[in-house]
């Protein structure tokens, strides 16, 4: 409808500050039976007997035909009858005085019933822990959510009808009157057992994803290592093997993280540990630079890129004598939605550099694979002093930038 | 020597290492390449340059390669789908053609590649295996370009 919930004219002495409110005088119905100060307040949408409840459709009390509140109360049954969301009103001692029809449908009990036990909705709903011992009111958060926070959130397990057990979320907002009282609370609940189970199969996927890439590197270094095993391959099975444990080393971090994205200091930091459960040597190698999120393959990218470096600095550079050291110096400069990180590898201290007459692997791995993958550009230097290779990677060029940004991206 | 010798060949991957080994694969068997890591840079080179065919990754990250396809379909440039999926993971409109196995293989890429050369079809998008278009642009090398294609 696109007209607004208008508000009644103030002609009579009732505010609708609530929309719930009963426009239905008091003195022109049955004695209700007077019970916690929600109803006292008059926040209740019944003033009659609880008899007067139509609990078959889950109504509010049906107001006088023609009058300006009609309306407004046959939009909100509509809303409150056809919310996917189950939605209890409470009064101020936790007892429930409305539920929608989404909320008996996910008791299993009707309005009618939770009325007449007279009691707090936990000890009908939520009374016994899934592992059988009995839940206390006072123990319950949903409880402890009343009265002070609007929208208090949490997750909570309900006891059906039947005796089944659910997971729930809800939200717990105080409800109060017109001096700001709090005098009840509205508490919307959502069954979410199949979020539950989906994310528990999300997470046994992502741990055989896991097991699965690590067994896979393991079976490849085997199946090398069977294959390189005369004397003379020895040297190139070393640096094969050095190869695989840095690959696997990053894909440590990434599953640590779910594979979603990597932090840039941790695979910076496991790249140049001497194995995977050493600390990086701190004498010798100077990280300065901000964390930020990477997407997988720039993290798998650099972390090899910064291996092959460090493998050349130790064998011909800087780390292959005592007093050599490398820095390892970064920023991030915002380009659009994302970042552009400018990353320079810098030796000293080491032999006399001179510019190598071949290249392999590494060389050709960071200054041709790396700015192809990620549109960047990199450089490697051989000034006398000590090699200089810097790295320019835009973060966003993957249309990817860690977690934040892909979901704030538009849509390619 | 090979009849692949001197074939310029398009390689989209987006895996650097895997782009390495590949391209390295493909020098060996004695083609030119070109190496394409991701799908923008890829659509031109498919729009703008020669090539006698191509390899194309399906999985390109975010993305998929079907959209260069498209543009070498246009061309008449015949080429191979690589995956690790299988050829379950394409797409049914592509399901004629070729799909190479990863990991690459030396043997495995020859083969197919030399199967392109060779073959009198080229296949049609949409078309079953086996099914195609003649295409005098898969026959000849060299040729690129808008080329009239005859339904057999």
């Amino acid at each position: 409808m696109p007209g607004a919930v208008r508000p009644a004219p103030s002609t009579r002495n009732h505010s609708v500050d609530h929309g719930l409110r009963s426009e239905s005088p008091i003195d022109e119905m049955p004695g209700p039976p007077r019970r916690g100060a929600l109803e006292n307040a008059s926040l209740v949408p019944s003033r009659g007997p609880i008899a007067s409840y139509d609990t078959a459709t889950t109504t509010l009390p049906t107001l006088r035909r023609g009058s300006q509140l009609h309306e407004t109360e046959r939009r909100l049954n509509a809303v409150l009858n056809n919310a996917s969301v189950a939605i209890f009103l409470m009064d101020d001692r936790q007892h429930c005085v409305y539920m929608n029809r989404a909320a008996e449908l996910l008791t299993g009990f009707s309005l009618t019933e939770v009325l007449a036990r007279d009691c707090p909705l936990h000890d009908i709903v939520h009374h016994t822990y899934p592992d059988g011992r009995p839940f206390p009111l006072h123990e319950c958060a949903i409880d402890r959510a009343f009265p002070e926070n609007n929208q208090e959130r949490g997750e909570e397990v309900f006891v059906h009808k039947d005796g089944h057990f659910y997971p729930v979320g809800f939200t717990a907002s105080p409800i109060r009157d017109d001096g700001a009282k709090i005098i009840g609370t509205i508490i919307e609940v959502r069954d979410i057992t199949e979020e539950k189970a989906a994310a528990e199969r999300q997470r046994l996927l992502t741990n055989e994803l896991n097991h699965r890439v690590k067994n896979t590197l393991a079976t490849v270094q085997s199946i090398a290592a069977q294959t390189f095993r005369s004397r003379t391959d020895q040297v190139a099975r070393a640096v094969f093997d050095a190869r695989m444990v840095a690959l696997s080393n990053t894909h440590n971090v990434l599953t640590a993280e779910n594979w979603e994205s990597a932090g840039l200091r941790s695979v910076v930091e496991s790249a140049l540990a001497p194995h995977a459960l050493a600390e990086i040597d701190t004498a010798r190698f100077d990280l300065v630079g901000p964390d930020t999120r990477l997407h997988p393959k720039v993290a798998v990218t650099l972390a090899l890129a910064l291996h092959e470096l460090m493998t050349n600095a130790a064998k011909y550079g800087a780390l292959s004598v005592p007093e050599g050291r490398v820095a390892v110096h970064w920023t991030l400069t915002r380009i659009g939605a994302g970042e552009q990180l400018d990353m320079t590898w810098t030796e000293t201290g080491g032999p006399a550099v001179t510019e190598p007459t071949r290249r392999g692997f590494g060389s050709r791995l960071i200054e041709r694979q790396l700015p192809m993958e990620f549109d960047g550009t990199a450089v490697i230097a051989y000034p006398p002093t000590g090699v200089v290779c810097t790295l320019k990677i835009p973060l966003t060029t993957l249309g990817w930038h860690g977690r934040d940004v892909v979901l704030g991206r538009d849509a390619r | 020597m090979s009849d692949l010798e001197g074939r310029r060949v398009l390689l989209v991957e987006d895996e650097s290492l895997v782009a390495m080994l590949g391209e390295d694969m493909l020098l060996d068997l004695g083609c030119e390449v070109t190496v394409a890591m991701r799908l923008e840079k890829a659509l031109a080179l498919a729009r703008n340059e020669a090539f006698d065919m191509a390899i194309l990754d399906v999985n390109l990250g975010e993305t998929v390669s079907y959209p260069i396809a498209d543009v070498l379909f246009e061309r008449c440039i015949p080429f191979i789908f690589a995956t690790g999926y299988g050829t379950s993971g394409i797409a049914p409109t592509y399901n004629a053609i070729p799909v190479m196995q990863k990991p690459y293989q030396l043997g495995q890429m020859a083969t197919l590649l030399k199967h392109l050369l060779n073959c009198e079809t080229l296949v049609r998008k949409g078309g079953a295996p086996g099914t195609g278009v003649s295409c005098t642009c898969a026959l000849t090398p060299g040729r690129t370009g808008p080329t009239a294609i005859r339904i057999d």
